[in-house]
């Protein structure tokens, strides 16, 4: 079992699972929100590639751009 | 003790020996000129500097009153959007007399008064791909120069954040970007010259991406965006005066950074950005520091 935690929110997946399919798999569309993993901004390139390990902090966010 | 002369050496080799603050200039700014981070020679660094504001609605209007009372030499404010009535509880540079005219023409007579001193020119014109190298030539001027130079996007759509990336990677001028809606802010710093590493907005926001947030949309409570705005000219102002080699510190830490506020629980949440090698904007291809600057810069090259 693998325990993840989305926006605080514990969630355990039950095979390694990439970035991409964790985001899908919250119904969010992948072209509206950007991905911080453990503090650190991940390009949108490489979501399908980053299997989540066990205790990722995921943080996701859409852009904000008013002003 | 004014007219105290300096031998700081600065970021490009060249002191500031021989230049001194007036004394007037000494009472003005003595309460930053007392930071051993700033000093006579940061304040003089200041005077120097030329920084790019794009946007002057609540984020930019602050943010430039912020740089030219704190001393920043020029200005330059692009906006093509005039004052309307639904922009006064946020935006306090200006007042109801002020509606339906361009906001970087009365922001610019606005800090004509505040700070005498900072010379600011104004663009009432859209940052767009015919536009930007005329509105740009003199912070690439400035730059060249060995000047302090910077761009703050205080913009209001997603589209003009992407256009002023690109050309701020193009040109290799570091980028301050702030913006808000509802209550959620997002700031963050890059400079391809000073940290590669840190990406670009691009790396963060593909072009493509689905934006939905803006303050004319969800609203926004003005001191939200006055919280924005306040640390946009923080980390700005920590940037122009930081480029020595006492602050470097200070700077890496300020750079490649990408900063989130809600503004309902006061929280801030730090990431660090990251380059996408196959970002098309950033990733694949060499800086271009001979950035295309047909109009102005060129005439006065010659």
């Amino acid at each position: 079992m693998i325990l993840i935690h989305i926006n605080n929110i514990p969630q355990s997946l039950t095979e390694p699972t990439s970035l991409a399919a964790v985001i899908l798999g919250q119904n969010i569309a992948l072209d509206s929100v950007a991905i911080v993993l453990n503090a650190e901004v991940v390009p949108r390139n490489r979501w399908q590639s980053i299997l989540c390990q066990h205790e990722d902090k995921l943080e996701l966010f859409s852009a904000v751009a008013g002003g | 003790m004014p007219n105290m002369s300096t031998n700081k050496q600065l970021y490009n080799g060249e002191t500031v020996s021989g230049k001194t603050l007036s004394d007037a200039d000494f009472m003005r700014y003595s309460r930053q000129v007392l930071l051993p981070e700033v000093g006579e020679a940061g304040q003089l660094q200041l005077a120097d500097a030329c920084v790019a504001i794009i946007g002057l609605g609540g984020l930019g209007q602050l943010a430039a009153q912020y740089l030219a009372c704190a001393g920043v030499g020029n200005l330059i404010l692009i906006d093509m959007d005039k004052v309307e009535v639904s922009n006064l509880p946020r935006q306090l540079l200006f007042n109801d007399g002020d509606i339906g005219l361009n906001k970087a023409r009365v922001a610019k007579r606005k800090l004509n008064n505040l700070a005498p001193h900072c010379t600011v020119t104004a663009h009432e014109t859209a940052f767009n791909a015919e536009t930007h190298a005329d509105q740009l030539a003199d912070v690439l001027l400035a730059k060249q120069q060995g000047k302090r130079v910077l761009v703050l996007d205080c913009t209001d759509n997603f589209a003009t954040r992407q256009s002023i990336n690109r050309c701020c990677i193009e040109a290799a001028l570091p980028l301050v970007s702030a913006s808000i809606a509802a209550f959620s802010g997002q700031l963050f710093a890059v400079d391809q010259m000073q940290l590669p590493s840190g990406g670009c907005y691009q790396c963060i926001f593909p072009a493509q991406t689905r934006v939905s947030q803006s303050c004319g949309t969800q609203g926004v409570l003005g001191s939200s965006v006055g919280v924005m705005a306040s640390m946009q000219s923080l980390v700005a102002m920590q940037l122009l005066l930081s480029m020595d080699s006492d602050c470097d510190k200070a700077q890496n830490s300020l750079l490649g950074h990408f900063w989130r506020f809600d503004a309902k629980s006061l929280v801030w949440t730090s990431a660090a950005l990251t380059r996408d090698p196959h970002c098309n904007v950033c990733g694949s291809k060499e800086l271009h520091p001979s950035f295309n600057m047909h109009s102005k810069l060129h005439s006065m090259e010659i």
